[in-house]
């Protein structure tokens, strides 16, 4: 594996001295995006996201239950990501692991620092709140499963209906109004290959990348990032891809609509 | 708790001013066992770093016949904190803590020397008071070099939050609960490369430009303050040696 | 007579000369130089001497070693380093155990660092004490000078590792000890060889 990974590097990286990406896209460019809201009856709320052959699917399930001590007054959000090992040979069974981890929690940084999902709607009485919990499941491994994941748990919480409540029960099948969304907000994630920079990297493009960056915003704020990888970033290029992320992030904003 | 005012006719709830970091000591070659450690009091923070190896990689199949693979491990201790005894082990924040700063020394160990092995990088929280992770990789840095492990260079982090409105360097863990953001930054000093960079809350560009500013001034004293420890560390042994080696 | 410079303590990534130079434990970036270790810096003569650091196998070293696993066509040998020796039985005189403590010359480091040694002598009884392979050299001292004082003070059959480990045999071998760690602990000192002259004196006529 590692040897295979270290030929295809090289590839890459040749590619890229002479400005062309092994699927010919530019620089900036997303592949094609599709995004479908409310695929499944069972949840709340639900979307699937392909980003070129990067599938995943979001489930919003939406419960009763405690808030936290320090947050009373606020509803629970809980977003998660399973790497199923249908989606690539190299995710297997298990606990999620850090890569995992990582991903459900720079989409959940995401939300909850715009405060895209309004905590304070989600109050019902002392000591009872609703609680949402985003499942992001990936399919199909191809590359940026960030900003897949991201787009499709913002277009699933879009499509979630809040069931009926009726003495500290929910009536699931009866839905009325939609989930309190104040905000809609994207990431952006760039791969850093050689000296080169490209949006939305494909898988081959995830191999040969020295790091990684992911922006969140909103149309007037940066509301997270995150570095991986062993490479680095320049405060120059940071800036940069500031401008690109609001850029970029206002075109995708559209696919939710 | 109400949310206290942060900053008052503009200093911060400690006292210091927006662009101040509190007092950091950093301390080389605390532990006996570890190949290499530090222990660094950054404000009221407690952190312990330590690395063992290179060593024999476990499990087997981890090991790379091209590099040393890079373990880390950072973790809050059960008592850490104000709030209520916390639970011990690794945690999904603690997770993904430890993945970012395994790549911050991922990107400056000179791993190629060591094929088949791994470095194993402990970091322990014994009492934290926010930016844990910047305390910790600050020590970690200073534990590798007292390891004797080849780097490119010595990081080191600080956190810029956002209270108030106001950018401020070095949050404390109240404007980190309190506060509208916050922004981790790891920086290799000798080419100023960002190896961790992370961020939450509400920021604009020229907000983020005002984080990134506040960092790069207070990053040459933290950087001193780690090359001062391995320096009184090694004092006993420096100075002079005989040619003769 | 020693030779005395000046050293100064360098850091990973202290830059070491605005030039690119080929210096061991040291590396060029844009045409820069810069250190790699925690080390001592001669800038007269341009090297850099590391103070900590773990044993690398060498072609020509020779350790001391102990029998960690009995294979059939041989031994896995711990040399006190990243990696593990191996002594085939084809090339060794005697049979060993499990736990013997054995030195051995490194006849061969290949790329994947497996390392192959000979000429096993077996070390019996007697202690083992490990240091820092970085301070090995101040142990055994210019011509074998330290280490011959301390044989001659202690009456201490030692055997000296490269690979940071000492064998140390009968005489007053607790005085030999605490002097190789005082020698491990001073390593980078002045006038050490003068100090650990006085030390044995004291200590034995004690």
């Amino acid at each position: 594996m590692d040897i295979l990974d270290e030929i295809k590097k090289d590839y890459v990286i040749d590619l890229m001295k002479k400005e062309k990406r092994p699927d010919d896209r530019g620089f900036l460019d997303y592949r094609p995006c599709t995004v479908e809201k409310g695929i499944f009856d069972s949840a709340e709320g639900s979307a699937r996201v392909k980003l070129g052959k990067t599938q995943v699917v979001v489930g919003v399930k939406i419960d009763v239950g405690m808030p936290f001590k320090d947050r009373p007054e606020e509803g629970v959000l809980s977003t998660t990501a399973e790497l199923l090992p249908l989606a690539s040979p190299t995710f297997e069974p298990g606990p999620p692991d850090e890569s995992a981890i990582e991903l459900a929690r720079i989409v959940d940084r995401g939300i909850r620092s715009s405060n895209a999902l309004d905590l304070n709607s989600l109050f019902i009485e002392k000591d009872k709140v609703l609680m949402v919990f985003v499942d992001i499941y990936v399919l199909d491994h191809d590359g940026n499963l960030i900003d897949a994941s991201a787009l499709a748990a913002m277009a699933a919480l879009l499509s979630a209906r809040l069931p009926k409540y009726e003495d500290g029960h929910l009536i699931r099948t009866e839905r009325n109004d939609n989930l309190k969304v104040t905000q809609k907000v994207v990431t952006c994630t760039f791969s850093k290959i050689d000296s080169h920079i490209v949006l939305d990297p494909g898988l081959d493009e995830e191999k040969a990348m020295s790091a990684r960056l992911t922006l969140a915003t909103t149309p007037e704020h940066v509301c997270a990032m995150q570095k991986g990888g062993s490479g680095a970033f320049t405060r120059d290029e940071l800036m940069s891809l500031i401008d690109i992320s609001f850029e970029k992030g206002n075109e995708l904003r559209k696919l939710l609509d | 708790m109400e949310k206290p005012k942060l900053i008052i006719d503009g200093k911060r709830l400690d006292g210091r001013s927006l662009d101040e970091m509190r007092p950091l000591k950093i301390q080389a070659g605390v532990l006996n066992k570890a190949d290499g450690s530090a222990y660094v009091e950054w404000g009221a923070n407690k952190v312990l770093a330590a690395v063992y190896g290179p060593r024999e990689c476990i499990p087997r199949h981890d090991a790379s016949p091209y590099r040393a693979v890079i373990h880390c491990r950072y973790l809050m201790a059960p008592f850490s904190t104000l709030d209520e005894h916390g639970r011990s082990g690794p945690n999904r924040r603690s997770i993904e803590v430890s993945k970012v700063i395994k790549e911050v020394f991922e990107n400056v160990v000179m791993t190629e020397k060591f094929p088949k092995t791994a470095i194993d990088i402990f970091i322990e929280v014994l009492q934290a008071d926010g930016g844990t992770r910047c305390a910790g990789i600050t020590a970690a840095a200073v534990a590798l070099a007292d390891a004797g492990i080849p780097m490119k260079d010595l990081p080191c982090a600080v956190a810029v939050g956002k209270i108030e409105n106001e950018v401020a360097v070095d949050s404390g863990k109240l404007e980190d609960n309190y506060g509208d953001g916050d922004m981790p930054i790891a920086i290799a000093p000798r080419n100023n490369e960002l190896l961790l960079l992370q961020m939450d809350g509400m920021f604009t560009k020229d907000e983020l430009r005002k984080a990134l500013e506040l960092a790069f001034s207070v990053f040459p004293k933290i950087n001193a303050l780690q090359v001062e420890a391995l320096r009184a560390h090694y004092a006993v042994k420096k100075d002079e040696v005989d040619r003769g080696d | 007579m020693m030779v005395i410079w000046m050293a100064r303590i360098v850091v990973p990534g202290e830059l070491l000369a605005g030039s690119p130079q080929r210096i061991e434990f040291a590396y060029v970036e844009n045409g820069r130089t810069y250190s790699s270790v925690l080390g001592l810096f001669d800038e007269a003569n341009p090297r850099v001497i590391p103070l900590e650091g773990p044993y690398m196998p060498a072609q020509y070293d020779i350790i001391v070693g102990i029998v960690n696993e009995v294979k059939f066509a041989g031994y896995n040998i711990d040399i006190n380093s990243p990696y593990r020796g191996f002594l085939s039985a084809k090339d060794s005189r005697y049979e060993h155990k499990l736990g013997d403590v054995i030195s051995a010359k490194i006849v061969e480091v290949d790329e994947v660092k497996n390392v192959d040694l000979e000429g096993a002598r077996s070390l019996k009884d007697g202690e083992i004490i490990e240091i820092s392979p970085a301070k090995i050299p101040r142990v055994i001292g210019k011509k074998n000078s330290m280490l011959d004082m301390i044989r001659d003070a202690t009456k201490s059959e030692i055997f000296v590792g490269k690979n940071g480990r000492i064998w140390i045999l009968g005489g007053n071998s607790a005085l030999a000890v605490r002097t190789i760690l005082k020698v491990e602990k001073e390593a980078h000192t002045t006038g050490l060889t003068e100090r650990i002259s006085d030390f044995l004196k004291q200590e034995v006529s004690k």
